[in-house]
């Protein structure tokens, strides 16, 4: 056992050489390979991540979007709701009001017929009474009904002699209107009587077929009446009490 | 018995006879070169690693790991130094099943000249990573009445590291040529395995302990230095060797 040292030298010679072959073809080709290798990993990796995180603010933003988006719809439907309550109470008051208006009309309407009809009724009734009377004066004591009324009225003119006076001072005839003209006997007994009351005012004479039978006196302002009418007016007081008993009665019928 | 392939020479180059460790080692250096160029001529990002390019990249990660346990602040020339090392030894001892071929590893002249390349390498990779001034200070550390005691613990580190190799491939030679006469069908195989398993690990060992003397060459003075397996120890005269 014997140390060559031309063969130490060769050899540390050929290891200082087999150093730089390996380094030359081995240590940095596969080094370079798998230092490249990892920064592409790297890069890849990064890339990966930033895709996470673009992909998470992604998530994020479509989460939020997604949030607002039924904000603003549950806000919308909450508009709607309110609109149609809003819409749905003017409709109901609208309503409400055409109906309290309708049924106000009717009552106008219905109050216009029953005063249209207790004005014909009263009117009819005026006149039945007026032919019922004049046709009992005639038939049993021979006389007329209108000029009876017309000579009652000149009894009835004593007491108000003042005002009679009064009322011509200011005023430039006396106007006597019946529902019929006045017999020419009637006439002159009525012309005779005002003339001997309040002397030189002329009377005349007219017809009115809507006034009730009876004479009407207008003397300027003042105006004096003998007419059927309160006979008439208890006649469709009585005629309303009948048929509002009637009508009770028929529903009691009814209803017992 | 022939003990070293020093003394037989294969031919003669300019008057200057090349003995066959020399010529075993340049089969050795041949076979490593060729096998590397082969495998990474095609070394492109784009082609993907075949079998043969994994194997190298698992050994050469596997060195580079090792080398950064050892001394993480480590460049890459340790790796080459190092690695070149192991490679080398492994694969002469290797070689050693192979019916003819004395392993470069068996002469003491191959071990020396190992051994004094990590004597020489040490004191470089020291001084260039701390400068001159800065590894001097190493050796009268921690006073300077250890001066001597470094210098005779750097002279026999390389000596140690030398005998050790050497020892270990050629006694197995020996033993395996001393079977041969005793029992030539039996033990011859199971020397041949256990020597293929003695020479991978004296590469491991001769690698690694050379790593740790650069490294403890190279690291600060007073830092823990890790070893394999065992706990850091502190400065640079406390490695233990790992004898066989």
């Amino acid at each position: 056992m014997s140390i060559d040292w031309v063969t130490v030298l060769a050899q540390i010679a050929n290891f200082l050489v087999l150093v730089w072959l390996l380094k030359r073809f081995l240590y940095k080709p596969i080094l370079k390979g798998i230092d490249s290798r990892e920064a592409e990993i790297a890069a890849r990796m990064s890339e990966a991540t930033r895709a996470k995180e673009k992909a998470a603010a992604a998530e994020a933003d479509f989460v939020a979007r997604q949030q607002k988006l039924q904000a603003d719809q549950d806000a919308l439907a909450e508009r709607v709701r309110e609109q149609a309550k809003q819409q749905r109470d003017a409709l109901l008051a609208e309503a409400h009001e055409k109906m309290e208006q309708e049924r106000q009309d009717t009552q106008v309407h219905l109050a216009r017929e029953r005063e249209r009809f207790t004005s014909e009724l009263y009117k009819a009734s005026a006149e039945t009474l007026y032919q019922l009377a004049g046709r009992a004066l005639h038939d049993l004591a021979d006389e007329r009904l209108e000029e009876h009324i017309a000579l009652h009225v000149i009894g009835k003119l004593d007491p108000l002699s003042d005002e009679l006076a009064s009322a011509a001072e200011h005023a430039e005839e006396a106007v006597a209107t019946t529902h019929a003209a006045l017999p020419e006997g009637a006439r002159h007994e009525v012309e005779a009587a005002l003339e001997q009351r309040v002397p030189g005012l002329p009377l005349r004479f007219a017809t009115d077929d809507s006034q009730s039978p009876g004479l009407v006196l207008r003397i300027g302002s003042l105006q004096l009446a003998w007419t059927v009418d309160s006979y008439t007016d208890e006649l469709v007081e009585l005629l309303e009490e009948r048929l509002a008993s009637g009508e009770s009665g028929r529903v009691n019928a009814h209803g017992g | 018995m022939q003990l070293t392939p020093d003394e037989t020479t294969v031919f003669t180059l300019w008057g200057l006879g090349i003995n066959e460790t020399v010529v075993n080692t340049w089969i050795v250096m041949a076979m490593l070169t060729v096998a590397s160029m082969l495998v990474t001529r095609k070394l492109r990002p784009d082609v993907p690693p075949n079998r043969w390019r994994t194997t190298l990249e698992v050994i050469v990660t596997g060195i580079q790991r090792q080398v950064e346990d050892i001394s993480p602040q480590s460049s890459r020339h340790v790796l080459y130094f190092s690695g070149t090392l192991f490679l080398f030894i492994a694969l002469s001892n290797l070689l050693l099943v192979v019916p003819g071929f004395t392993p470069p590893t068996s002469s003491l002249s191959t071990t020396a000249a190992l051994a004094l390349s990590v004597l020489i390498a040490v004191p470089l990779f020291g001084i260039s990573r701390q400068g001159i001034g800065g590894y001097l200070k190493t050796y009268i550390q921690p006073s300077i009445i250890m001066l001597p005691f470094n210098i005779i613990s750097e002279f026999s580190r390389g000596i140690s590291l030398a005998i050790r190799l050497y020892g270990n491939v050629m006694s197995g030679a020996v033993i395996a040529g001393i079977l041969l006469g005793v029992a030539p069908f039996f033990f011859p195989v199971v020397m041949d395995v256990l020597g293929l398993l003695t020479g991978l690990i004296q590469a491991y060992i001769f690698a690694i302990l050379a790593t740790v003397y650069i490294s403890s060459a190279t690291a600060p003075v007073h830092k823990p230095v890790k070893t394999p397996g065992h706990e850091p120890e502190r400065g640079r005269d406390h490695h233990k060797e790992q004898d066989r």
